[in-house]
């Protein structure tokens, strides 16, 4: 037997539910609507790229009656195309508008979702406050009653700018110049920041630019980080994930920045083939879990839970291999990650994609527990 | 000016869904004649009532032609043929001519035995019904008259579905039915030339899905069938005669093997036997790569997989049983339904569509409390399971086929218009081009202009003796060098030795002569035809026609019967099949 049939007669065990497709173009962006739905975008740089809403297979859908519902396929609702490359998406809450980020770096696109038909039309752009030629800037929306986007390439250039009246509602006056490499915003007021350099930050944006933030970069710079915050930094714990390209994994507590509570070394191949594909996700729907990816065509669990001190050799809890043995053959060189994200609701559901174009749905058994 | 007119006539709400109506250059076709599986009465049956207002469907319509076996596809042709009368020629290939009937009588059933519908085809009008079909060959050309000839394309889907292209003159309709573009475990993809077609009818149902891999559904079915029995339950798959059980079996027997798994699985009696029908009608429709996998190993004799009896059901532990029919309405399948329902370790496996009134239908609706006869309740504690396997192009798959067809204009049926604005300009894109659109739901209109190009001769049309003929050469490319030599010299160049291609066949006459006076007839008879050949009688008997050679022979033990043999070489393949066609009709009664 081939080793996809071998890895596929092993995923029986392993997960409770797969899906693979194709998409007709490789994406760097999962970004939800609602939990029925998410977007995708193409990020080539010599052709059309499209932008699609997909939505979820009927079966991860329902709740009740799984049995019943044949169906295993997304459904393309709305698609639209973009003669730039995507690097970012996001979805305005409650309206029907996306924001979208690539390069040139010169500004941000703002889209439109149609209601009575299938297509997504460019209708805006957003300046940018620095146009950058290889730098893209990084966006995170503030939702309210007039939503705000959140956007910068580099902390200096880091602005809020009004969806509606266009203009500049927050900038941060300062002269810094680090690269940005995570946006996040946690509630109407504040934000987190993560620098490629490891630099990690949380803005009021009620105040004049005060950042909580960790001035230490850690040993051996050059590596490139991204970050996530958990729990949208409240509740106690370790809610904020640092992940470098050298596999490291830091665990911060907001309230103190500047120590880590842990710091691990992931079992991944490094170097990192691109470092700006490095992802770091909480689960939102299991304690203490998270997810990185990036490195090579794997996604990696872990359960934080026990981790203490400094330095310490950690296992995943779970290693997603199928991007590598399902159809991976064709690829040389093997498939890279580009992005990964956690089902709002299903708690070890998971969408994986790659650099060659598959996007995964899989909902992995927690072997610790089963029988 | 000449126009393209195309009317869908579906049933019900689903406009074009099951049966569609082009008008060429004045030549009227019917494409599919199926019924609407949602309903339950006349609605299931397309109104063909527009189109008998022009008087007599014999002498309005041209032909009919039908994709595939699928009963959205051919469930509405009886009543059509026999009840509404229709007495011209169906078009389809061999395999749907085969299975077709089968499905039809199976509905027939379960329409009228079970739910005992009046108003119904017949057994004997399903019959009557057959007698019309011309089965087609794929890719091969058919004069339906002097100006419309059609031609058969693979479509995958399912075993027999074709592709058809429709043409008059220079103007032609390609309709593609269903079709898929990923191979799966037998069918291959489709495939189209780039045949230009001035519009390109295509289901959009799919059209705007990403379907999900075609393993991970099998491992989807591996799984649930893996849980079942591993727990001890038993799981019931009711399957069809043909087609997606023998699939099925195949994935079991394979993981089964893999996984050194002693649990049985039983085929219902009957089904053994439509598998090797099935397996014979295949296995000249599957491709080379996949015809070879079946040489070594017969994929329809199986290790793991015994016949089943119905005493069997009673065993316990586990195990695995397919039974027809395949919507649990009667026979095998629901005897075995009713005795494992109650259990909730079980499972039914449903791999397809149920039509309204089953008890796969009702199971499959979420009913779990079942009336059957004299009353009784079942209820249904098992878990049931709908898996569809089905192989339909998907927006990937579409956009595939409009690519190698090369379409001038696209037809999206079962699409709304509004709907699909993202997926014209997908197709645009692909085309580099603006194109015409139409939904379903109007009379599209569609002007020709005409096209310059030669019509093409084919198989079953006397071959021009002076048409132009096809080259072979060789491209021999040295350094940068290319040269187009003729084959013997290339041959002699690479110092290869050439091999001639013959075939050979034989054509049985009645004929109660001696040899030496059939083969006189047969020469006259070919003189008189064939009058652009060069056609001879040598002194040992035997006719030649160009190339080819025809000698008769006498079979020792029916001097009644006469042998052709027929004789030719690779090269002269379609005056040989032309020539072969021709004999098996027999030879003219001698005047005087």
């Amino acid at each position: 037997m081939d080793p996809e049939d071998d890895w596929l007669v092993e995923s029986l065990r392993l997960y409770q539910d797969f899906y693979a497709f194709d998409l007709s173009g490789a994406t760097r962006v999962l970004e939800w609507i609602d939990d029925k739905g998410v977007f995708v975008a193409g990020y080539e740089s010599l052709k059309k790229n499209e932008i699609l809403h997909l939505k979820l297979p009927l079966r991860l859908s329902v709740k009740e009656n799984q049995g019943l519902f044949p169906e295993r396929d997304f459904r393309v609702r709305h698609g639209g195309f973009s003669d730039r490359s995507i690097f970012d998406l996001k979805h305005v809450p409650h309206t029907r508008l996306l924001v979208t980020s690539g390069l040139p770096g010169c500004y941000l696109q703002v889209w439109q979702v149609a209601e009575d038909s299938d297509v997504i039309k460019a209708v805006n752009t957003i300046a940018v406050h620095e146009k950058e030629e290889s730098l893209w800037p990084r966006v995170a929306v503030f939702s309210s009653m007039a939503p705000g986007v959140l956007h910068g390439a580099r902390l200096r250039s880091l602005q809020v700018t009004d969806l509606e009246s266009e203009k500049t509602t927050y900038t941060t006056d300062v002269s810094d110049s680090e690269e940005l490499s995570s946006l996040q915003v946690l509630d109407a007021d504040t934000f987190a920041f993560c620098c490629a350099s490891g630099r990690l930050g949380l803005v009021d944006t009620r105040q004049k630019w005060a950042p909580l933030e960790n001035r230490s970069t850690g040993p051996g710079s050059g590596e490139r980080w991204c970050a996530e915050v958990g729990n949208k930094g409240q509740g106690p714990g370790p809610s904020i994930a640092s992940l470098g390209s050298d596999g490291r994994l830091c665990l911060l507590d907001p309230r103190n920045l500047c120590h880590p509570v842990s710091s691990v070394q992931c079992p991944v191949s490094i170097p990192s083939p691109d470092p700006e594909l490095l992802r770091v996700t909480w689960a939102p729907g299991l304690k203490n879990c998270l997810a990185i990816s990036g490195f090579d065509g794997t996604v990696q669990v872990y359960d934080t839970t026990s981790w203490d001190g400094t330095g310490s050799q950690v296992e995943p809890l779970f290693t997603h291999r199928g991007h590598i043995f399902l159809e991976g053959g064709r690829m040389d060189p093997a498939p890279v990650v580009t992005t990964h994200t956690w089902h709002p609701c299903r708690p070890r559901t998971l969408l994986s994609a790659t650099n060659d174009a598959s996007l995964h749905v899989w909902d992995w058994v927690d072997l610790r527990t089963s029988c | 000016m000449p126009e393209i007119r195309v009317t869908p006539l579906g049933a019900g709400q689903d406009v074009g869904r099951s049966c569609i109506l082009v008008s060429i250059a004045g030549k009227n076709v019917m494409l599919d004649c199926g019924m609407h599986m949602g309903f339950n009465d006349d609605r299931r049956f397309p109104d063909f009532s527009y189109i008998t207002q022009n008087g007599r469907l014999t002498d309005f319509l041209d032909c009919v032609i039908i994709s595939h076996f699928h009963l959205d596809h051919c469930g509405a042709l009886p009543y059509f043929s026999e009840m509404v009368g229709y007495d011209g020629p169906i078009y389809m290939t061999h395999p749907t001519q085969a299975i077709c009937p089968i499905l039809l009588e199976d509905y027939r059933k379960i329409a009228v035995d079970k739910k005992g519908e009046a108003n119904f085809f017949t057994s004997q009008m399903i019959k009557d019904c057959m007698k019309k079909v011309v089965a087609v060959h794929l890719h091969q050309t058919v004069q339906v008259d002097d100006e419309l000839e059609i031609k058969a394309y693979y479509a995958g889907h399912v075993l027999g579905a074709a592709m058809f292209q429709i043409k008059v003159g220079s103007e032609s309709v390609v309709y593609t039915g269903d079709y898929n573009m990923t191979p799966d475990r037998h069918l291959g993809a489709a495939w189209i030339d780039k045949c230009r077609p001035n519009l390109l009818i295509t289901e959009s149902t799919y059209a705007t899905t990403i379907r999900d891999s075609k393993r991970c559904r099998e491992r989807d079915f591996l799984k649930k069938v893996h849980e079942t029995v591993e727990r001890g339950g038993k799981v019931l798959i009711p399957v069809f005669a043909l087609g997606r059980a023998q699939e099925l079996c195949i994935l079991l027997e394979t993981f089964w093997e893999r996984m050194n798994l002693k649990v049985p699985i039983y085929f219902s009696t009957g089904l053994t036997e439509k598998a090797n029908h099935y397996y014979k009608l295949f296995i000249p429709w599957t491709n080379q790569k996949i015809r070879k996998t079946f040489v070594q190993r017969n994929m329809f004799e199986f290790k793991h997989i015994k016949a089943f009896d119905r005493a069997f059901a009673d065993n316990p532990g586990p195990m695995v049983v397919f039974a027809t029919p395949g919507m649990l309405h009667a026979g095998q399948s629901l005897q075995i339904f009713r005795k494992w329902a109650g259990n909730e370790k079980n499972m039914v496996i449903m791999p397809g569509y149920c039509v309204q009134g089953t008890v796969g239908h009702k199971i499959l609706s979420g009913q779990r409390k079942l009336e059957m006869e004299g009353r009784q309740v079942l209820e249904v504690k098992m878990q049931v399971e709908y898996m569809s396997f089905s192989a339909h192009a998907d927006a990937k798959g579409i956009m595939q086929l409009v690519g190698q067809a090369e379409p001038e204009s696209v037809l999206l049926v079962h699409g709304e218009a509004k709907k699909m604005e993202f997926l014209k300009q997908k197709i645009e894109q692909e085309l580099r081009r603006q194109l015409a659109w139409a939904a379903c739901t109007e009379t599209p209109q569609h002007p020709c202009r005409h096209l310059a190009g030669a019509a093409e001769a084919g198989d079953g049309l006397l071959p021009e003796a002076k048409k132009p003929r096809l080259l072979h050469g060789t491209l021999i490319m040295k350094d940068s060098n290319f040269r187009l030599v003729s084959s013997e010299q290339a041959l002699k160049e690479l110092g290869l030795a050439e091999h001639q291609l013959r075939f050979t066949c034989r054509v049985h006459l009645h004929d109660t002569r001696k040899e030496q006076e059939t083969a006189l007839r047969v020469y006259s008879h070919l003189k008189s035809i064939l009058k652009d050949h060069c056609v001879q009688h040598l002194p040992d008997g035997s006719v030649t026609v160009e190339s080819i050679l025809i000698q008769a022979a006498a079979p020792s033990e029916d001097p009644g019967t006469k042998v052709l043999l027929v004789s030719w070489t690779y090269q002269d393949e379609e005056l040989g099949s032309f020539l072969t066609s021709l004999l098996k009709k027999g030879l003219p009664q001698a005047l005087s």
